[in-house]
């Protein structure tokens, strides 16, 4: 990077950069706590379909701890200048990454990556046949996409196909919609003869359901949260209310009009969080509150950032008693796995 | 960062401004309902913009001569036709033309809020009035446009009938239909004292020299209808080659301006004239005696030449993406520069040179990608502002 793109882009998404192209991941999380979640899940590691974590579900706890400093930073007396120093401001206020995620594992596997653990269960079950790459997953780098670091996400999108190719992958089963999008759509644009099958989770497990019989544990109200990228970049707006659909006990309400391709962001998009926390917050609790009015009792969605952002926005209402969960963690209850 | 830090501040003073919030929501569901509305009525209108889409893919690529055949089509109608390579040259041949001590009756130009226009012309001892009612309010407010069709779309009536009383010296009160009956008394004379009316142009014919001018309140008819001098400043992506083609372009503007129809679609071609006496031609009977078109580039040719970011020239301004961005909802024309939300970002960075604003709007936008589902023109906002974020790395 050069003198001109340190200035100009914010210094929150140069950490979040140098993190990617130093540790492979978007919070720069020592190699060590990478694929915990799954350490007791067995799961094979030399197969020709992998199942694709993302970064996203395995630092949700970190995530949220550092999003509320920086939250609350941004409304304190720092303010307007201290996101755009992410860095220097984790220094200043002694806020220690590595350390956090040292408590964070001292808690054993928590409910952080229950929606990973989930949806492994649920291909399993399914009878789909993956394995994982563990602390060898490669990091997507879409985020060096978005802040137009393209030169980065170039020489990260050759590298990560190689390692990919190095384990004898041929099919990808993502379930963050970033990744999905990068490993599918912006990798192929740097790779020549690019030649890896990429699905999304809700699309795997689609085409594995049709004959099976899926039973909610309760009657319930659920509304769908369309992120950004699975349906405005990707197009996967009808597979996940399919499955919705097809469990039984649940009761599918949805927005009027910001559904779909009409869906609103929730305020979290392209390491905007980061650079606008606050306003970020009001956009998440203006979606939230789009959501909450359908009556539902549980937004179903499907990526972390989504997540966050939706259970933030409830807490901003003052709103009890809305479960905000990703649609894996749903079909595994109504599979019971 | 010291541009970030102003405009973040500012951005944030609006995120906490109710009254935004509030006038924003009601805006938000009446465009929608009118959209939805006046596209089912008029259902063509989508196959349509793909048409137009087309028709501006190809003009934006031929600008300068579209220019050049346009001038010489006004020059043939007795009209006068100027080619402005830069914002300076367009406001020293406006300049040249209005002189000093005039007064001018002036329509909504985002043209010409792009170069500063009446404040040039002001500066220059000229008295300017804003005759659209929201640019008259942003006027009189001494405030900026915070939505291109909706400029005063932030002011509440009660901020109106404020501002309005202290004008007129009477006790106003906020009631809508009051205060349009008061801005329509306060500008009445000005049309017929004006020496001079000043407009844009929403769409113009290359064959013909002809300006579409779309409106719904009557002001850009009289403004440029009853003075003895018109002058319009239309950028140059402005042009499409025939007059078919720009009669596609105004219907698809104004179907996604939320209306199914508008009052009003001027078309002017060339200044008035009559050969009623003697069939002798003769120009000014009653309208304007002159007519002068200012073609401005400032930027245009040199953006039309980059293969992403060209489509910010194929926007037709209908506005229709301001209303689905999650961020103009909560602080209106505060995300923005002299035009507004993501693809701002190009107009500030290709157009105003203003590099920090540019990055300040490009890393503000969420790349959430609403805004190019009810575009029209399919303006593809988040690639462009991933590729205007890259340029902004690379220290381009």
């Amino acid at each position: 990077m050069n003198r001109k793109s340190k200035e100009l882009i914010p210094p929150g998404l140069v950490y979040i950069a140098d993190s990617i192209t130093s540790k492979h991941n978007i919070l720069g999380a020592p190699k060590a706590s990478r694929a915990k979640w799954a350490k007791d899940l067995n799961l094979p590691k030399e197969t020709t379909t992998i199942f694709f974590a993302g970064c996203g579900y395995q630092y949700t706890r970190e995530l949220e701890s550092l999003m509320s400093l920086i939250q609350k930073a941004d409304k304190g007396v720092i303010g307007a200048e201290m996101p755009m120093r992410i860095a220097a401001f984790q220094k200043k206020l002694g806020v220690d990454l590595a350390g956090m995620y040292l408590k964070t594992l001292a808690k054993g596997n928590g409910t952080d990556a229950q929606p990973l653990r989930d949806a492994v269960k649920v291909l399993s079950k399914l009878g789909v046949e993956f394995g994982y790459l563990a602390d060898d997953e490669p990091c997507c780098g879409g985020l060096l996409h978005y802040s137009g670091l393209q030169a980065e996400f170039a020489q990260n999108a050759q590298e990560t196909y190689k390692r990919l190719k190095s384990f004898g992958v041929k099919r990808i089963i993502s379930i963050i919609p970033s990744c999905t999008h990068a490993l599918r759509n912006l990798i192929p644009d740097y790779v020549e003869g690019y030649d890896l099958e990429v699905k999304h989770f809700s699309e795997v497990v689609l085409e594995n359901i049709q004959s099976r019989e899926l039973r909610f544990p309760r009657e319930v109200k659920v509304t769908y949260h369309d992120p950004c990228q699975l349906s405005r970049y990707l197009g996967l707006i009808e597979e996940p209310r399919q499955i919705l659909r097809a469990i039984k006990g649940i009761e599918l309400v949805e927005t009027d009009w910001t559904k779909g391709e009409w869906a609103t962001c929730c305020g979290g998009g392209g390491g905007f969080e980061v650079v606008f926390p606050e306003l970020s917050q009001i956009l998440a609790a203006n979606r939230a509150k789009e959501l909450v009015e359908t009556g539902a009792q549980i937004i179903v969605t499907q990526c972390p950032g989504c997540i966050m952002q939706l259970k933030g926005g409830l807490k901003e209402l003052k709103i009890d008693g809305v479960e905000v969960l990703d649609l894996a963690q749903i079909v595994a209850m109504a599979m019971e796995v | 960062m010291s541009i970030f830090t102003d405009y973040k501040k500012e951005l944030m003073d609006a995120a906490h401004n109710d009254r935004i919030r509030i006038a924003l929501s009601r805006a938000i569901a009446s465009y929608r309902a009118n959209t939805n509305k006046a596209l089912k009525k008029f259902p063509h209108t989508i196959k349509m913009a793909e048409e137009v889409r087309v028709i501006k893919e190809k003009a934006i690529s031929e600008m300068e001569k579209l220019a050049q055949q346009a001038c010489e089509s006004i020059e043939e109608n007795k009209g006068k036709a100027y080619i402005a390579k830069t914002a300076d040259d367009a406001l020293n041949i406006i300049g040249e033309l209005v002189g000093k001590n005039k007064l001018i009756v002036k329509g909504k130009s985002m043209t010409g809020e792009e170069i500063g226009l009446r404040e040039y012309l002001e500066e220059h001892g000229n008295e300017v009035y804003e005759t659209d009612l929201g640019e008259f309010i942003i006027q009189k407010l001494e405030s900026r446009p915070m939505h291109i069709l909706s400029p005063a779309i932030h002011v509440p009536k009660e901020d109106v009938a404020q501002l309005f009383s202290k004008i007129t010296g009477q006790e106003l009160q906020p009631d809508v239909e009051t205060l349009v009956a008061t801005a329509r008394n306060l500008l009445r004379d000005k049309y017929f004292r004006a020496d001079i009316g000043i407009s844009g142009s929403n769409v113009v014919a290359a064959d013909t020299g002809t300006l579409f001018l779309i409106e719904n309140e009557g002001n850009i008819r009289l403004a440029t209808g009853a003075p003895p001098i018109h002058i319009a400043l239309v950028g140059m992506e402005k042009l499409v080659p025939t007059l078919g083609d720009a009669w596609k372009v105004a219907e698809v503007t104004w179907r996604y301006a939320n209306y199914s129809i508008p009052s009003y679609i001027s078309l002017v071609s060339g200044p008035s004239k009559t050969g009623d006496i003697e069939k002798v031609t003769t120009y000014g009977a009653h309208g304007p005696k002159e007519m002068h078109v200012i073609f401005m580039d400032a930027g245009r040719t040199n953006l039309a030449r980059h293969p992403i970011l060209r489509q910010a020239l194929y926007c037709l301004r209908c506005g229709g993406c301001l209303y689905e961005c999650p961020i103009f909802a909560v602080t209106a024309g505060h995300f923005g520069d002299k035009y507004f939300a993501g693809i701002g970002a190009v107009w500030a960075a290709m157009i105003s040179q203003n590099v920090e604003k540019a990055a300040s709007i490009a890393y503000t936008c969420l790349t959430c990608g609403r805004c190019k589902i009810r575009c029209p023109m399919k303006i593809d906002t988040p690639e462009m502002i991933v590729e205007l974020r890259k340029l902004i790395a690379e220290g381009a």
